[in-house]
């Protein structure tokens, strides 16, 4: 009805918190008949747990764990629980924490909100799970907050190059060698762009997505000395410049465009409008399949390091991303903690690994065996730079925890949109990225 | 309300009052009572809460803690907000007339007995149910500044400094506002049509036998006329301006910079994404005031008007 005044953003908030009271319960596991008879005659009594997914039909990572946990574990039954996907999943998830209606276990799409989450009360420490993990397991260092870790990682997502060897070829144009910084990627790209003007397939050489954190991300993580929370944020400067350049000499098709006719980089990338693009490990398991379905092109394509900030760390090259965790409930206790306890571990180890890589999925867990399941994957590049990319890095998260992230975050992003649309020149928005940072968050 | 006072006793018999009475009340509360609760489950209870979480700082756990006036101390020294404020009186200030003007012109356009005129009425009110996903991805390819129709229509006349719609600070707000009066023309112009039904034609024929030009019988006849229908357009659609959210959501998403960003968003965004629900509900506070002391106003207004 349009006549209600006070429908404001706020109000549904508050509705929905007092509504959640009386929402569905699923975590009860107590009253839960009919589970048991699914272990058999074990000696330990069946316990079942609940555990937070989101968009099952699309997102098949909760159900590949589920089932590669339950074939060791007879006596353990984890039942899904599926929420809806975007930020609708965090704002539904602290409601049900709010409420105590939340599963035993859940995932945590960021690190932005893993912080509400801890803050609030609402993880269990795991430390002694995260003790037991091997060095194999990247991103744990994420979870810790004053000396105890409040989460386990089971996939660690990071950015790469991707680009198109047939366009490469086309233009005459060296493919990348896992050496380029960011000035060479912009002369490769200058360089694919004049290739390619000339072709059946005028492709710009580059492709940057509408995101604030394909370049920020980026920046935060390699320039030296960042430190993302004090708001000092000058560093960002010459990433802005360059990318602005880019934008001007025409090797990337411009922010505005890009966002008034709501270009995707899976069309992109994926249609050879772009011969490389930067952008999460994500992509891969996607773009496999758009090959496989004909929506991408028929291609080859591989992966290369992230552009370097300079050439001393081309060895070990830094890029970001941050991890998914999966947190426990604060609410569990008893035999279920036990199990929730058993099967986070489960998550993080080699094992589930190598069946998140068997799907496209780049788990925390980076040992030889997962990266042969990944690259067993059909139509996967072969190539050496490409599995050299895939397996070393330094993955710095994209999010820092704490209280003040999410409006730092913000602020970056108005900054984003207004230098990227030509509105301020990069000196001048950041500059009034920190001033507001100082005004409004640091103060 | 009416249900109460409106449903006098059918039958006298000797003894009237009490039983009947109650009995009445009774009716009326079960008539009002279904739509009552999920008013207040789903509107009232909330909105009361949200005046107490305006006085507190909470993160969506646990117990708020009561801050007094600090929130509102931060708004006034938050000059995000400030700008924030601006955009939507900005929006509210251009929305409002211009949506009440072409909202009045379509429907006397097609008060008229003409061909085709159900069609046309359809056409109008078309953009008001369709998607506002679906209205913000075509205008956004319409406004592109490099490959848009619009500017290149534009160029036709030999302009060239073209504006970047929504990708300048400047323009994207002209933007919205073409967006947001087009998509809602459509409705009040709807509304507008129902009210002039009701203005009665021998006026109209009088004043033509008294000689008034047909701007004459608009000013005089059919304005007065519409009065009420008015009042209610107005009232409904300054609401609507000052809570606009979806539209600039998915046109523009606040930017470029914070040059689009409405407050109903600024709710959104220190609320749910920064999970600072005090502020975001002192926020909300100053959003619901602006609109119910606008609206007492108007009413007060109409109210001396009808004297």
């Amino acid at each position: 009805m349009k006549r209600k005044i006070m429908s404001t953003a706020a109000a549904i908030a508050a509705a929905a918190l007092v509504l959640s009271a009386c929402g569905g319960d699923s975590d009860d596991s107590g009253t839960t008949n009919g589970n048991g008879d699914a272990s058999g005659g074990d000696d330990a009594a069946p316990v079942t747990i609940t555990f937070a997914g989101w968009s099952l039909a699309t997102t098949p990572e909760f159900e590949t764990l589920v089932e590669a946990f339950e074939a060791e574990n007879e006596d353990i039954t984890v039942e899904i629980v599926e929420y809806a996907d975007g930020d609708d999943y965090d704002t539904q998830m602290i409601t049900d924490l709010a409420g105590g209606t939340a599963p035993d276990v859940y995932p945590l799409k960021n690190l932005n909100h893993f912080f509400t989450y801890q803050d609030g009360g609402q993880l269990v420490d795991v430390s002694d799970v995260a003790a037991e993990l091997g060095e194999e397991v990247s991103g744990v260092d994420a979870y810790v907050i004053d000396g105890a870790t409040y989460a386990v990682p089971y996939r660690q997502d990071a950015w790469f190059i991707y680009y198109n060897m047939d366009l490469f070829e086309a233009a005459g144009v060296d493919q990348p060698d896992g050496s380029w910084t960011w000035d060479d990627y912009a002369d490769a790209a200058e360089a694919l762009t004049e290739g390619l003007a000339g072709t059946e397939t005028p492709a710009t050489g580059a492709y940057q997505h509408s995101w604030q954190s394909t370049l920020q991300g980026f920046a935060t993580a390699q320039s030296p000395g960042a430190d993302f929370l004090s708001g000092d944020w000058e560093y960002f400067v010459p990433y802005y410049e360059r990318v602005l350049e880019m934008q001007d000499n025409g090797s990337l098709v411009s922010y505005s465009t890009v966002t008034t006719n709501s270009l995707s980089y899976q069309a992109q990338f994926g249609t050879q409008q772009a011969a490389m693009t930067v952008m999460g490990s994500w992509y891969i398991a996607t773009l496999l399949a758009e090959q496989d379905s004909g929506d991408a092109d028929d291609f080859a394509w591989g992966i290369a390091p992230a552009p370097q900030y300079d050439s001393s760390t081309t060895d070990q090259p830094v890029t970001f991303g941050d991890p998914t965790g999966l947190g426990i409930n604060s609410a569990v206790e008893g035999d279920e903690l036990e199990a929730a306890k058993r099967f986070v571990a489960f998550a993080a180890g080699e094992q589930a690994g190598e069946a998140l890589a068997g799907i496209g999925i780049t788990p925390a867990a980076s040992t030889e065996a997962v990266t042969e399941a990944f690259f067993n994957l059909e139509g996967m590049p072969m190539d050496d730079l490409s599995q050299f990319a895939f397996s070393t890095h330094d993955v710095r998260p994209e999010n820092t925890v704490d209280a003040n992230n999410a409006a730092l975050q913000n602020i970056l992003g108005d900054a984003h949109s207004s230098i990227m649309s030509g509105s301020e020149s990069p000196q001048d928005g950041i500059d009034e990225a920190m001033r507001r940072a100082s005004d409004e968050v640091n103060n | 309300m009416a249900t109460l006072s409106a449903a006098p006793p059918r039958r006298r018999t000797r003894r009237p009052g009490a039983r009947l009475r109650r009995r009445n009340t009774f009716i009326g509360w079960t008539f009002i009572l279904p739509n009552f609760i999920g008013f207040a489950t789903l509107t009232l209870v909330p909105v009361l809460i949200l005046f107490y979480l305006g006085f507190t700082s909470w993160n969506a756990f646990g117990a708020a803690e009561w801050v007094g006036l600090a929130n509102y101390e931060r708004l006034l020294n938050d000059r995000t907000f400030h700008r924030v404020l601006f955009n939507t009186l900005y929006y509210a200030a251009f929305h409002i007339p211009l949506t009440l003007g072409a909202a009045l012109g379509l429907a006397l356009l097609l008060n008229r007995k003409m061909r085709g005129v159900a069609f046309f009425r359809t056409v109008a009110f078309f953009p008001y149910i369709t998607s506002i996903v679906a209205i913000a991805v075509v205008w956004n390819m319409l406004f592109s500044a490099e490959t848009g129709p619009i500017n290149q229509f534009l160029g036709l006349f030999g302009f060239d400094d073209l504006p970047g719609w929504t990708v300048s600070t400047t323009w994207a707000m002209p933007a919205v506002i073409i967006v947001g009066t087009w998509r809602e023309m459509g409705y009040f112009m709807l509304l507008f049509l129902a009210g002039l039904q009701t203005v009665p034609t021998e006026l109209h024929e009088a004043a033509r036998v008294d000689g008034a030009s047909s701007w004459q019988r608009f000013l005089n006849v059919t304005l007065p006329c519409l009065r009420p229908t008015t009042f209610f357009v107005t009232v409904m659609l300054t609401i609507e301006s000052f809570k606009i959210l979806d539209l600039i959501l998915v046109m523009t998403n606040g930017g470029p910079g914070i040059s689009t960003t409405v407050l109903a968003q600024y709710v959104f965004r220190k609320g749910f994404q920064e999970n600072d629900f005090g502020y975001a509900s002192a926020v909300a506070l100053v959003l619901f005031f602006i609109c119910i002391s606008v609206t007492v106003v108007q009413f007060l207004a109409n109210k001396r008007r009808e004297r």
